[in-house]
């Protein structure tokens, strides 16, 4: 579905990710853990084509999309849930959802997926009409996700969804990335939360300096004392 | 004490004014806002329109509808033409008011040029005459051109609100990368308004000639009062543009009767000065 060959990232002079590759199988949910200004969401801006890539590949679906701009992406199929939200915060909530079925694929769906939505965040579906930009953090990150899904995406890239939210909401927001993905989407999850990305993830990648370091499932990273010492806090 | 009459005139006139000004001011307040572009050259587009008007109903004899259908498409385009150019050499909001500001000036020489620097006023027996109601005299030259007026800025509030475009256009507004990561296409988006925004200009324009005494310095007569319009009604806002419109015209044209026409000018500037200091957020 995803595969990172050689990637170099940068912003101007400064490098931010250098030689970082990574796969992504079809309906795989793998994460990219790494702690703060590792480069993840460099490496996830990069594949959504908001930032130009210095060297290197980016492979989706079988195409090459190193070059494309956001709206290409688009039409291969690939969402964004980018790290601080980042919706339409003067538009209303289902204005934000509308958004997210522009492309006219989705938009052909959209009364099945609004319903889907709403069904799946019953809280947005009583806020329909209210600015999004004054919901709370919590609802801020489901339109994001919802507006993502209004894609109907076929891999979905989340950047650091458990961002500055309360621990119950945490909690949901991981379950609800569970459920997309038991769904057949194939899911790129950026997190600094790392124990809570690996209990649903597949396989993982660590990024540390703007380098891969590790990679691995789950169950292999935890086995490492070093990446356990460094990134789950417990261990020596 | 001035006559129930004269007052409701008066009050008539300064609504007509209103209706004007934001006819005028509708494809302003949506690049300034939309496109980062404070254009003001529309009135350079509003003065061409005006002068061709004038040349094609009154001396070729066309009904202004079926020049209002050549102009319309035409100054769509110049309108994409402009913003091209305005895209092409990357002109930032400040420097786009003096770029445009010289597209006005070499405007103003080339229709003194063709056209000279007299005034022109164009004869014809469209949109003549008045009507009465009670004691009120009803223009109807001036009465379709607030309908007109009002209809445009009801239909792009419309248009803003609920169609695809529109909601692609705010959201292009709010964060462009993401809006173009779910497909929108801002800069297609950018040149509709600037179509629309030339467009307008042209239905000014044509109403320009059937209303007004034509000359090339008219190009600066409105721009004052028409920028406070777009300002007072918060950028962006077709439905903000027609309520500052009407504000500013009425109070002037009841400044006219109950003070002195001369304090009229003084009215819109005082008024945007006002609220500006007591509501800076406005902007
Ligand atoms: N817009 C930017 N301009 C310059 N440097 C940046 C910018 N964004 C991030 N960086 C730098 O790139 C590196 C990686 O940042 P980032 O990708 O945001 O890391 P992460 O998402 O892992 O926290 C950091 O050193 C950061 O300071
Ligand atoms: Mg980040």
């Amino acid at each position: 579905m995803l595969r990172i060959e050689n990637l170099h990232v940068g912003y101007g002079e400064a490098a931010a990710i250098s030689d970082v590759s990574i796969t992504l199988g079809k309906g795989e949910l793998v994460c990219i853990i790494g702690p703060n200004s590792a480069g993840k969401t460099t490496l996830v801006n990069a594949i959504a084509r908001l930032l130009p890539v210095r060297a290197g590949k980016i492979i989706i679906d079988g195409q090459e999309a190193t070059r494309l701009t956001p709206q290409q992406l688009c039409d291969l199929g690939v969402a964004i849930i980018p790290e601080g939200r980042r919706l339409f915060t003067s538009m209303s909530v289902e204005e934000n959802l509308d958004i997210g079925c522009y492309h006219a694929k989705a938009r052909a769906n959209r009364m099945q997926s609004l319903a889907r939505i709403y069904d799946m965040f019953p809280v947005l579906s009583e806020r329909r009409r209210q600015i999004a930009g004054t919901l709370s953090g919590g609802q801020q990150q489901m339109v994001a996700i919802a507006r993502a899904l209004m894609a109907q995406p076929k891999l979905l890239l989340i950047d650091e969804p458990s961002l500055g939210l309360a621990p119950v909401i945490i909690k949901q927001v991981f379950e609800t990335i569970s459920a997309i993905h038991t769904q057949g989407v194939s899911i790129l999850l950026i997190e600094q939360n790392a124990t809570k990305a690996l209990a649903i993830s597949q396989r993982a990648y660590v990024l540390d300096c703007g380098a891969m370091i590790a990679e691995g499932t789950p169950a292999e990273l935890r086995d490492r004392s070093e990446i356990n010492a460094a990134y789950f806090g417990h261990g020596h | 004490m001035i006559s129930a009459t004269l007052l409701g005139q008066s009050l008539l006139s300064g609504i007509f004014s209103g209706c004007f000004y934001a006819m005028l001011g509708l494809g302003m307040t949506l690049s300034w806002r939309y496109l980062k572009v404070i254009n003001l050259a529309h009135f350079a587009f509003v003065l061409i329109a005006a002068y061709l008007t004038y040349q094609l109903v009154g001396k070729s004899g066309l009904h202004p509808l079926v020049v209002a259908v050549l102009l319309i498409p035409l100054f769509f385009a110049l309108g994409i033409a402009q913003q091209a150019l305005i895209d092409y050499y990357k002109v930032n909001e400040f420097a786009s008011v003096i770029v445009t500001f010289g597209m006005a000036i070499i405007t103003e020489a080339a229709l003194q040029w063709f056209w000279s620097a007299d005034y022109l006023k164009l004869e014809s027996h469209y949109l003549r005459g008045s009507t009465q109601i009670g004691t009120l005299f009803l223009p109807i030259g001036e009465a379709v051109m607030a309908l007109i007026a009002v209809v445009m800025c009801a239909a792009v509030w419309a248009a803003l609100r609920y169609t695809w475009l529109g909601k692609a256009l705010r959201a292009g507004l709010d964060n462009p990368q993401i809006a173009a990561s779910f497909g929108v296409p801002n800069r297609q988006l950018s040149y509709l308004v600037a179509g629309v925004s030339g467009a307008t200009a042209a239905i000014g324009g044509i109403f320009v000639a059937l209303l007004f005494t034509l000359a090339p310095s008219q190009i600066f007569a409105w721009l004052g009062v028409v920028f406070a319009a777009a300002l007072l009604g918060g950028l962006g806002s077709p439905i903000g543009v027609l309520a500052a419109g009407l504000l500013l015209g009425v109070s002037e044209a009841l400044t006219m009767a109950v003070i002195a026409p001369a304090w009229a000018p003084v009215v819109p500037f005082t008024l945007l000065m006002v609220i500006l200091l007591i509501w800076p957020e406005r902007v």
